[in-house]
């Protein structure tokens, strides 16, 4: 089933949680949406739940405006940050939840009730701990309950509140891995809210970037990493060089003094030069698999870090001390926040309209 | 508290916590004890057969009754109102809530004899409705109905009270986690909330219902002290002890005294029954 948010702005006490969001989610899809918190993302999945309603804009589901009805009427698995089991209920009393509290015109008798419950648990391989209660598990355990209870009533649509966020980290690879499983198989359509861009990256197929009410870019991981809309979604996928026109300009080719380019560390070299550079390296650093080389330069408040590996740093090595110029091998470069048509080798021929 | 779970660096010294050991002891002695003691012996110093004839006689019967009655009303009555305005309390946010809050604890705040007063202001002869209500010859004021009133307006914060906190503490994600699983509002309230609250909501009701069986000032302005009509348990030991009988006084106070010390017992069972249920699930988090 496809979700459609239009135009979806809200308010908390005076301030602004979503600012004229939209948002489309296609069906059978697994979405992330990724922030840093308080960018509203949770609010977001809030109102698709109808959990709360926007103050303004519209919600569909398949197309049919379910802009008017609550949480409970549409149908929908919502799986809550901190799980929220019922705690007087044993785990299997919990999956049934869903199931019991039907009218009983739909109601499944309590045989099918008892076959489904099972079922669920087999399929979150937790059958052995049905007669516990949700306190006497571990937080993998309750998540996974958690998500049993959801699926319980055949939503078509599942929406996730960080699933992960409180679990430790090892666990949490291990959840991924099985909740991106469990997708597959199922194919329902999701949409789970996550401020930790490795796990948006790693489970989902598209990724919003939001930030301050609003949603910076809607993509594919790729192009986000690669094809970053804003400045913003570039800082927040990963550390990143920021080289103002007066250091990129020479490789760029764009002089325009308003201009940035963009550079992550792994996509930028030092070399050693005989000219006048004011950029030093201050550091290198042996990080095993990779080395980390900082270069300050007297205008930049913060070093430029560069992540080489050992081979390339073998071939052309630089030193504390050194001398060097800027080598990128893939840049961004944007211009009030917008992006230019440019950067890398073999993309310069759009630099002309850039500049 | 076990001394033995402390640090050795809180533990106080003997010479001081000695004497801060006797002094406590020798308050509730004289303070709580000796009175109780004092209770039961009045009771009983002539014998098993007077406290039975000082308890069996009509008018103390009928104290005993109209005692049971009007906790049977307003117990129940609280147990809506306090359940309701919890509810509101912690459910909802509006313009005025911190008003309502302290208006729920007016009740412990003035001295129940000013809430009987208010009750006579209102509805007696005299009052704002008496004249309304002489006309259509409803009695409220020195009648069964103005002692239930005097009781509901004393007890109200007592459950309300006790959920307010608790509610809060609790959150509602589970609420909101059984609407999406398709609860019906009561169906949520009555599989989800009412077995979150249920120890507490009973602790309330025990509170309650003490306190409602043994109110005594509001009750005195609004009863007019009518032998075997408007009398309450309270009312007859007083009337009993005015009246030099002291000994069936004693006997009615000794009852009650029994129903305070059941109520310490159930309060107690229960509050541990709390300590165990409270903290299952974290708290919820602030939506981002």
């Amino acid at each position: 089933m496809s979700i459609e948010a239009l135009d979806i702005a809200h308010r908390y006490a005076g301030m602004v949680a979503l600012d004229g969001v939209s948002l489309s989610v296609e069906s059978g899809e697994l979405l992330a949406l990724l922030g840093p918190s308080g960018c509203g993302k949770t609010t977001l999945l809030r109102v698709i739940a109808g959990l709360e309603f926007p103050d303004a804009g519209r919600v569909r589901f398949e197309g049919r405006d379910v802009s008017r009805l609550g949480a409970r009427e549409r149908h929908v698995g919502f799986m809550f940050q901190h799980y929220a089991l019922f705690r007087h209920l044993t785990v299997f009393e919990n999956v049934a939840f869903g199931l019991r509290v039907m009218p009983f015109w739909r109601r499944p008798k309590r045989a099918a009730i008892a076959q489904k419950v099972n079922e669920l648990l087999e399929l979150v391989q937790l059958g052995e701990l049905a007669g516990r209660y949700p306190a006497q598990l571990s937080g993998g355990q309750r998540q996974r309950v958690a998500l049993a209870r959801a699926l319980a009533v055949q939503p078509q649509i599942l929406l996730l509140d960080e699933p992960f966020g409180a679990l430790d980290a090892r666990v949490r690879g291990e959840l991924r891995r099985w909740l991106r499983g469990m997708h597959d198989r199922i194919h329902v359509t999701s949409v789970f809210v996550t401020h930790d861009q490795e796990e948006a990256f790693e489970l989902a197929d598209r990724i919003a970037v939001m930030n301050a009410g609003r949603i910076e870019q809607l993509a594919d991981p790729e192009t986000l990493y690669t094809k970053p809309a804003s400045p913003f979604v570039c800082r927040f996928l990963g550390e990143v060089n920021e080289l103002p026109s007066s250091l990129h300009a020479a490789w760029s080719g764009v002089s325009d003094p308003q201009t940035v380019a963009f550079v992550r560390p792994h996509d930028l070299a030092f070399t050693r030069t005989q000219g006048n550079s004011a950029l030093r390296i201050e550091c290198v650093r042996d990080l095993g698999p990779t080395l980390r080389i900082e270069a300050r330069h007297p205008d930049l408040e913060r070093p430029l870090v560069s992540s080489s590996t050992r081979e390339r740093h073998a071939a052309a090595p630089v030193w504390a001390g050194d001398v060097v110029e800027p080598a990128p091998r893939h840049w961004l470069l944007f211009r009030d926040g917008e992006r230019l048509q440019a950067d890398s080798p073999g993309g310069r021929g759009a630099r002309a309209d850039a500049g | 508290m076990r001394p033995a779970a402390r640090a050795p660096a809180l533990r106080d010294p003997w010479w001081l916590a000695a004497p801060l050991v006797v002094v406590a002891l020798a308050f509730v002695a004289l303070f709580l004890l000796l009175p109780l003691v004092a209770v039961f012996g009045y009771a009983f110093e002539k014998g098993w057969d007077v406290f039975v004839a000082a308890i069996t006689e009509p008018d103390a019967q009928a104290a005993i009754r109209l005692t049971l009655l009007v906790a049977a009303i307003s117990v129940p009555a609280n147990l809506v109102f306090g359940v309701a305005a919890a509810w509101l309390v912690t459910r909802f946010e509006f313009r005025g809530k911190g008003l309502l809050v302290s208006l729920i604890d007016l009740p412990f705040a003035v001295s129940p004899v000013i809430a009987g007063l208010v009750y006579v202001l209102l509805f007696g002869l005299h009052g704002w409705l008496g004249g309304w209500l002489a006309e259509h010859d409803i009695r409220i004021i020195f009648a069964v109905p103005g002692i239930v009133l005097a009781t509901v307006f004393v007890t109200f914060p007592m459950v309300a009270r006790e959920l307010i906190p608790l509610m809060q503490a609790q959150g509602d994600e589970e609420e909101q986690a059984a609407r999406t699983l398709g609860a019906s509002g009561f169906s949520m309230f009555w599989r989800v909330t009412l077995p979150k609250i249920g120890w507490g909501l009973l602790y309330g009701v025990i509170l309650c219902n003490a306190r409602a069986m043994g109110e005594f000032g509001a009750v005195s302005v609004v009863s007019g002290h009518i032998r075997g009509l408007t009398n309450t348990m309270p009312l007859h030991v007083e009337i009993l002890y005015n009246e030099y009988q002291s000994t069936a006084a004693f006997a009615v106070a000794a009852l009650l005294a029994l129903l305070a010390l059941f109520t310490l017992l159930l309060k107690r069972l229960i509050g541990w029954r709390i300590e165990r249920t409270v903290p299952a699930n974290a708290p919820s988090g602030e939506p981002t």
